[in-house]
């Protein structure tokens, strides 16, 4: 009886196997041994075509010692997430929030508040470069028209990365449809006690909407945090020969890695960078997970 | 545990994808290619059998001219080449501007590279540096005659990497300054003599400047329309910022009066009357100096093509850059390309005989005539058709005082250093003392790092 029970689970635990066998191919063929590939290829020289010597921590050192772009394009990818993330998600609550009214013609609403998540690529930055467009673009006639001058964006150094947030806002539509449908799921009983207890509408978004979708919440805070860190094509599209834009100051960190991976050929250096910005995102993600137990909601309980 | 597995997920697959992209790129190659050395095989077969004496060579040549003007005349010159021996074929693959260079670096490291490729004559040291592009000195040492002679001799030095060449010069180009003859007039300046010296340029400008209403209406000139203030620092003594050594000339005494010189001309005009101009710049009819906004302007020698197709009413000249004072030199700036045999390509001596072709009189004056380029070749520059037409004339006058700038193997990323710095003092926001001093000792740095 016994016996039996144990060889029907090892058949079952084989064919488990069998069944996720073509992920874990794949994750050993294209992602872990890449992975390990870098990390080795991290302390040498390696240059694609002729050089892979072992060089120990050159390229680490020389990066926070000896690169004054490093810490530009650093400075820069802290600066937009930093911005981004928490406006892009406050921005998408309050879309999803205002979408979630009973009113006639939501649906319209909502197809044309998603319509831009659609949109990608390099023809969205394209739009935007003229939008921008200090003296013919779209935003500085409407600031004009009420009366505000405004900045040269992409070709003024102090507003290129604000620019690039506000471009970024527009996109909110993807993250407001996860939102909205949190918010579909909350169960309309807690909404009508409230009401009995005469609780406005604030309350009921304070107290009841918006601990009901921290999970949501939690789970965009994480992958716009991680997307954020990946910014590339906005520096690389939208300034002047992607060069990095008005002094340096759309210089990305894969902006610049990019460069040295293949501008330069220095494709170790590349690959130690790779670390340093996994490593910095390993450590906010793990902030992210530890703190989120005070904040984040599981109506299921806390052992889910 | 559930709910961290979703976004530890997502972390890993995103971030490591990225190494993936980084490490793993010869991959996805491979596949693309199109196997030449296969059928390859197969030909030598069914040769063999058919008993012919000589079996084709078969090469594959990569460049990203596509265009529908382009693409017809690097055709011809190819089928031009396939019918005038029996020996070797070439087969033309047009890969994508954004494509190539990453493309090529794959399939070297892959071993399997195209025979042949068009790339950036700037960076050809760079690239043998790293072995990416075939020594072609054995193959020039068999020659009867002296292959370098061919070339303009900033572009043969361009295509050298400690003394020997990677690759030969196939096209390149010039700045020359276009002035409009009827604004010369207009104002009581002589359309015929253009402006030699900055202080000229000036002087011209100003005279040319058309004010309505307190408003700008025509700009007579203005030095970062059509160049870069990078352009104007070489132009300032004729030197690169990097020598061959490794010797860094940003902060020197010419270039700083080069960059002040631009800064003064801004403070002159005032941001918003700069940015209001080049907001409304635009190409074709809507160029500046076709349609009257600008009256003197540096462009690249091509921009002939644009007044030709666009501008038949302008009556304009062109001329050589001025220069900084008398004497100090009308020194120009040129980019170009090359055509170099890959590392590891399977037929150098096969892919040599081509390329040599390629960069010989007859080919290279078909080029120029069809594309008005600047070409390598010096005699086929100097081809009378073209040069009865003034701008080739100029340009190739030009081509005397024009710096190629290569990459220095010692800081091959120093203009990300050297950029941000001009862009600081152009915008104001750094003393041109400051800025290019920042920028001298930064790029002294990255020299000295890359020279251990």
């Amino acid at each position: 009886m016994n016996r039996k029970t144990s060889s029907i689970r090892q058949r079952e635990e084989i064919q488990g196997y069998i069944f996720i066998l073509p992920w874990l191919i794949g994750f050993v063929v294209f992602v872990l041994g890449p992975l390990l590939f870098s990390l080795y290829g991290s302390f040498t020289n390696y240059n694609v075509t002729s050089r892979m010597d072992f060089i120990g921590f050159d390229n680490y050192k020389r990066m926070f010692t000896g690169d004054p772009l490093f810490w530009t394009s650093l400075y820069n990818t802290f600066y937009y997430v930093i911005f981004m993330v928490p406006l892009t998600t406050a921005g998408s609550i309050l879309m999803a929030v205002l979408l979630n009214q009973r009113v006639s013609g939501t649906r319209v609403y909502r197809t044309i508040y998603y319509m831009p998540s659609v949109l990608s690529g390099v023809a969205v930055y394209m739009l935007w470069m003229q939008i921008l467009s200090p003296e013919t673009g779209l935003l500085n006639t409407l600031l004009r028209l009420i009366g505000v001058e405004g900045p040269a964006w992409l070709f003024d150094p102090a507003w290129t990365k604000p620019a690039i947030i506000i471009m970024k806002m527009w996109s909110v539509g993807g993250g407001m449809l996860l939102y909205l449908a949190s918010m579909q799921g909350i169960p309309t009983q807690l909404y009508e006690s409230a009401d009995l207890d005469g609780a406005n509408a604030w309350h009921k978004f304070r107290y009841i909407t918006l601990p009901m979708i921290t999970p949501v919440i939690f789970f965009d805070l994480v992958t716009s945090l991680i997307g954020g860190f990946q910014i590339f094509q906005e520096g690389y599209v939208m300034s002047q020969s992607g060069d990095g834009g008005p002094m340096n100051s759309l210089l990305f960190y894969n902006l610049h890695m990019w460069n040295k991976a293949f501008e330069v050929f220095d494709m170790g250096y590349a690959m130690a960078m790779a670390w340093i910005l996994f490593v910095i995102v390993m450590i906010l993600t793990a902030l992210n997970l530890k703190y989120s137990k005070n904040w984040v909601y599981y109506e299921g309980g806390d052992n889910r | 545990m559930k709910r961290f597995g979703r976004p530890l997920a997502i972390l890993l697959v995103l971030l490591l994808s990225l190494s993936m992209v980084l490490a793993g790129c010869s991959n996805s190659e491979q596949s693309e290619q199109p196997a030449p050395p296969a059928d390859q095989g197969q030909d030598d077969g069914e040769q063999a059998a058919a008993d012919t004496p000589k079996e084709k060579v078969k090469l594959d040549f990569w460049s990203f001219w596509g265009s529908v003007t382009r693409r017809p005349i690097i055709e011809k010159m190819i089928s031009d080449f396939n019918g005038s021996q029996d020996s070797i074929e070439v087969k033309y693959t047009f890969v994508p501007w954004g494509d190539i260079w990453t493309k090529n670096l794959a399939a070297i490291a892959a071993g399997n590279p195209p025979d042949a490729i068009i790339n950036d004559i700037n960076t050809v040291a760079h690239r043998a540096n790293q072995k990416q592009n075939t020594n072609l000195t054995p193959y020039l040492a068999k020659e009867s005659e002296n292959i370098q002679d061919r070339f303009f001799p900033q572009l043969w030095e361009a295509v050298l990497f400690n003394g020997e060449a990677y690759g030969l010069p196939f096209n390149t180009d010039t700045r020359l300054l276009f002035w409009n003859k009827e604004h010369f007039a207009e104002v009581g300046l002589d359309p015929e003599s253009p402006p030699q010296s900055w202080a000229e340029l000036e002087e011209y400008a100003k005279k040319l400047d058309k004010v309505e209403n307190g408003k700008y209406t025509r700009i007579g000139f203005y030095p970062l329309w059509g160049v870069g203030a990078d352009i104007w620092m070489l132009n300032s003594d004729g030197k690169n910022f990097i020598d061959e050594d490794g010797n860094v000339y940003v902060n020197t005494p010419e270039k700083i009066q080069a960059l002040e010189w631009i800064v003064n001309w801004r403070n002159r005009l005032g941001d918003k009357t700069v940015n209001a101009f080049q907001a409304e710049f635009g190409s074709q009819q809507a160029d500046p100096f076709i349609s009257g906004k600008v009256s003197m302007m540096v462009q690249n020698m091509n921009f002939y093509t644009q007044l030709r197709d666009y501008g038949k009413d302008v009556k304009y000249g062109v001329t050589l850059v001025p220069e900084r004072e008398e004497g100090t030199g009308h020194w120009s700036w040129g980019g170009g390309f090359a055509v170099e045999i890959p590392y590891g390509a399977k037929h150098p001596e096969e892919s040599y005989q081509f390329i040599k072709y390629l960069t010989d009189v007859d080919a290279q004056s078909y080029w120029a005539k069809w594309g008005l380029d600047m070409v390598a070749n010096k005699n086929a520059a100097n081809d009378p058709e073209l040069q009865s037409i003034d701008v080739y004339k100029v340009a190739v006058e030009a081509m005397d005082k024009t710096l190629i700038t290569p990459t220095p193997v010692f800081a091959p990323d120093f203009i990300g250093l050297l950029n941000p710095q001009i862009d600081a003092a152009v915008l104001g926001k750094a003393s041109v003392q400051d800025a290019l001093k920042k920028a001298q000792s930064d790029i002294e740095n990255l020299v000295k790092s890359n020279k251990k």
